[in-house]
This record gives structure tokens, sequence and C-alpha cells, in this order.
């Protein structure tokens, strides 16, 4: 699918660009209402291309596979309301409905959402240069105000820029990916170690909230009562 | 001078972006600096020489979680308010930093944060629609966010260098170990409900039980060496293009 074909006008597309820099601002910066999470931004993501519903399933995918990684002192995690926003649109942009295009999505939060981090810890590199001077600082509190706004916005523009690199390039790769792969047993392959990283996710991201070894059977209750949900659902 | 109550207001709202200034000499120190000097500006009025230096202390390094560094703000000011000496604030900073931190991510990254985003997948696989569905995360989990807030801002700024008791407060310790269990059984259902939504794509008719089999060990294995298996799962998806080449490759 060429990107002109992609059901989003220039506006759209601006929209999208701004949209990441809000959301990688909330992340870290401010208000950190959560509108970051790669849940929300996913849904957002494929809200805007039309098919919020694919935006939540990818993001829903990569919010379990990043609880693993929570924000703990300075510890680095993925960027995830740029990635989330980039993965819900590429899947979204696909027209969902296709294993290789929800697939090239994840692959493309997932990276957005690292090289994220490593743009993080850039701007926290340059807040040092920004508040270095800590004798002027307190002597002009204005000139502390000043600064401390301006890391505000240079972490949007971060964000924006993030978005605005990736974006075209994974909604591309995801509308290419639809329909691959050919064959009904290599999709077999694909769903069945989807299904197996989701899995080890929720056992690794269980272990973030839990003190210890003993709640494991809660895992499987869980799980026996999504089977039933499943099946009563048809 | 005493501040008013718009001096109060302007420093709680301020502290929604107390990590604006993030660094990793002084961390949120430039950002709590920030959040006070509406406070510390009414305190110090007409005396500019004590006004920088609160604003030199306060912007020394300093780490909270971020939804509780209101409490520490709050307190701070008090104590600049009630005349405290400059040593005694320093070591009230210093004490303050760890058990913020601590107590901030078990309670909101570790337990509250998790239990609203896995009730919102859950609700999603359960037939409520996308966009209700991140409502309901957004509305339950600002709730509590807010909440913390406001506790932690009105407790700082009432008790003073008196604040540790309101930290030693029963509910900080309980609530994460009361939804610790709610977690896991949420994350049980929701690997389900997410598999069967994405089995559903590609409209799987392999045999689900054998499926489910695998991924329920895998889980538990997952849960016993957490780390490990992070990076188990992240290389699973990246190796699905390769795996599907493959397959296509040798069966065609």
């Amino acid at each position: 699918m060429p990107l002109a074909e992609i059901p989003l006008h220039t506006a759209g597309w601006l929209i999208l660009v701004v949209l990441g820099g809000i959301l990688a601002m909330d992340a870290v910066s401010w208000p950190q209402v959560m509108v970051s999470r790669p849940l929300v931004s996913g849904t957002l993501g494929g809200w805007l291309l039309g098919d919020p519903a694919s935006g939540f399933l990818v993001g829903a995918v990569l919010e379990l596979m990043s609880l693993r990684h929570p924000p703990f002192g300075a510890a680095r995690y993925p960027d995830s309301g740029p990635a989330g926003l980039v993965a819900g649109a590429a899947y979204a942009a696909a027209g969902g409905a296709s294993l290789g295009a929800l697939v090239a999505a994840i692959l493309a939060g997932w990276a957005v959402g690292w090289i994220g981090a490593v743009t993080v810890q850039l701007r926290r590199r340059g807040n040092e240069r920004l508040m270095s001077n800590a004798a002027e600082l307190a002597a002009r509190p204005a000139l502390l105000e000043r600064r401390h706004r301006l890391a505000l916005r240079l972490d949007a523009v971060r964000g924006a820029l993030l978005t605005a690199g990736f974006v075209a390039p994974a909604v591309l790769a995801a509308a290419w990916s639809v329909g691959q792969p050919a064959s009904g047993r290599a999709t077999a392959w694909g769903a069945a170690m989807l299904v197996t990283a989701m899995a080890a996710s929720a056992g690794a991201g269980g272990r973030t909230s839990s003190t210890g070894l003993r709640g494991w059977p809660l895992l499987l209750v869980g799980a026996v009562a999504g089977a039933i949900a499943v099946g009563m659902a048809g | 001078m005493r501040p008013l109550r718009k001096d109060l207001w302007s420093a709680w709202w301020r502290s929604f972006a107390v990590q604006g200034s993030w660094n990793y000499r002084t961390m949120i120190g430039g950002g709590m600096a920030f959040t006070m000097l509406p406070l510390l500006r009414r305190i110090h009025a007409g005396d500019p020489v004590r006004l920088s230096e609160s604003v030199a202390r306060h912007q020394s390094a300093f780490n909270s979680h971020p939804y509780l560094a209101g409490l520490a703000a709050g307190a701070l000011a008090r104590a600049e308010l009630d005349g405290e000496s400059s040593a005694s604030i320093e070591r009230f900073r210093t004490a303050l930093r760890g058990p913020l931190g601590t107590v901030g991510d078990r309670l909101i990254w570790a337990a509250w944060r998790p239990v609203c985003l896995l009730s919102a997948i859950a609700a999603f696989g359960l037939g409520v629609d996308p966009l209700w569905s991140v409502a309901l995360f957004l509305l339950t989990f600002n709730a509590g966010h807010i909440a913390i807030r406001v506790w932690g801002f009105r407790s700082g700024w009432r008790e003073g260098l008196g604040v540790g008791k309101a930290l030693h407060e029963s509910w900080l310790e309980w609530v994460p170990r009361r939804l610790a269990p709610l977690i896991l059984f949420l994350l049980g259902l929701d690997a389900v409900l997410l598999s069967r939504s994405v089995l559903d794509v590609v409209e799987w008719n392999g045999f689900f039980g054998g499926l489910a089999a695998v991924a329920a060990f895998v889980a538990l294995v997952a849960f016993r060496w957490p780390r490990r298996a992070g990076r188990v799962a992240a290389a699973l998806v990246l190796a699905i293009p390769i795996a599907w080449l493959v397959v296509a490759t040798l069966i065609g």
C-alpha cells in the first residue's frame, strides 16, 4: 500500500506528530496522567486512522511487554507514548486483521520505545547543562523557572521529532506486511510465537508487582477464568 | 509572610511538572525549587538574600516518586515558614528522599497503575468498546493519582518536618500488598483474552489446548526467572519474521 493511499490528510499527520510530542512529555515531564501508556497512545493512533480497536490491540500487547520495565529511580525504560502512537497508527493504517501487519506494528513500537529511551537519556544530559549554574539560578529564580519550562518544551520537541521520524516508515512497513506470511503454516507458527511471547511477558511482569514466588497459582486462576470467558463467548 | 491559598494552589499545580528538568546530577532538585517558588517568594517576601538561600537549598540533589514530591514540597515550604535552620532542613531532605521513592514506586508503578491498566485490557477482552476501556483506565488511575497528590501536599504543608508519620500510615504499606494478588489474576486473564484476539486475527483453527498448555508453562517459568523471560519474549517477537522466512523456504 503506497503512502498516498493511507486514509490520513496532511493535517492528520501533523496531529500525529504534535500528539507524539504531548504523549512523550506526559511520560516523565508533565503532567504524568498516563496518556503516554501504550494502551492509550496506541488507541489514539488507531483512532486517528479510523480503527481504535486495532490500535488498542497493539497497545495492549506493548503494554504487556512493558510491564517488566517500570520507571523505578533512574532506570531506563521504553518511551511508551510515541511508541504506542506509532504502532497503533501503523496497524490501523494497514487495515488491521493481518498478523504480518500486527507483528510489524509491534516491532515498530518496540523499536521506537527503546530508541526513545536513548533520546530521553540524551535530554537528561542536556538538562544537566541547562540547570548547571546553581549559584546564578538561586540568585535569579525567574531564570530557574524559564530553564525548567524550556526543559519541558524540549522534551515535547524530542517526542514530536521521534514520532515524525518513525511514523511514516512504520505505517509503510505495516502496510507492506499485510498478507504476510503467504503460507498458512507460517502464519500459525507466527501466531503461536506471539502468544508465547505474551505469556512470557505476563509471567515476567507479574514479578514486578509480586513480593515473592507464592502468587503463581493466581496467574493460572486468571488464565482459567480467561479461558472460561473465551469459551462462553464462543 | 504566610503564603496565600493561591500560592498553595500554584505550588500544587507546579508539582505536576516536578520532573521537567530531571537530570543525573540533581535529579528533581530543579523541579523542587520550581514547585516551591510560589511559596518561597511569599515566605521570604522583601528579603531577596533569604529567598536566594532557600532556592539554593531546594534546587540541590533530590529525588522522590513524582506523585509524592508534593508531600516533600509542602513539608519543606512549611519548614521554611516555621524558620527551621538550614541544617535541619538539609537533614530532613536527606531523610525523606529514600522513603518517598520506595513507597511511591511500590504503590503507584508496581500496584495501582498495573491494576488500572490490566482492568482496562480485561474490559476490552470482555467486549467493552476500546475507547470506553481507555476512558476506564484514565478515570480510575487518575482518581487515585490526584487523590495521592492532594493528600501528599496537604499532609506535607500541615505537618512540616513531622510529616514522616504520614508516610508510616498503614494504607501506604497495605495497598500494594492487597493489590498484588489481583494483578497476578488479571495478568493471567488478560494473557488469555489478548491471545484470543491475536488468534482471531489469523482465524486460528489449530489445537488451542496445546498452545494454552505451552503458554501457561512459559508464563510460570517467566514468573520464576523474570529478567531472562523478558528478554526471551522480546527475542521471540523479533524472531517471528525470521521464522516466517525459514518456514516459507523449507515448507513453502
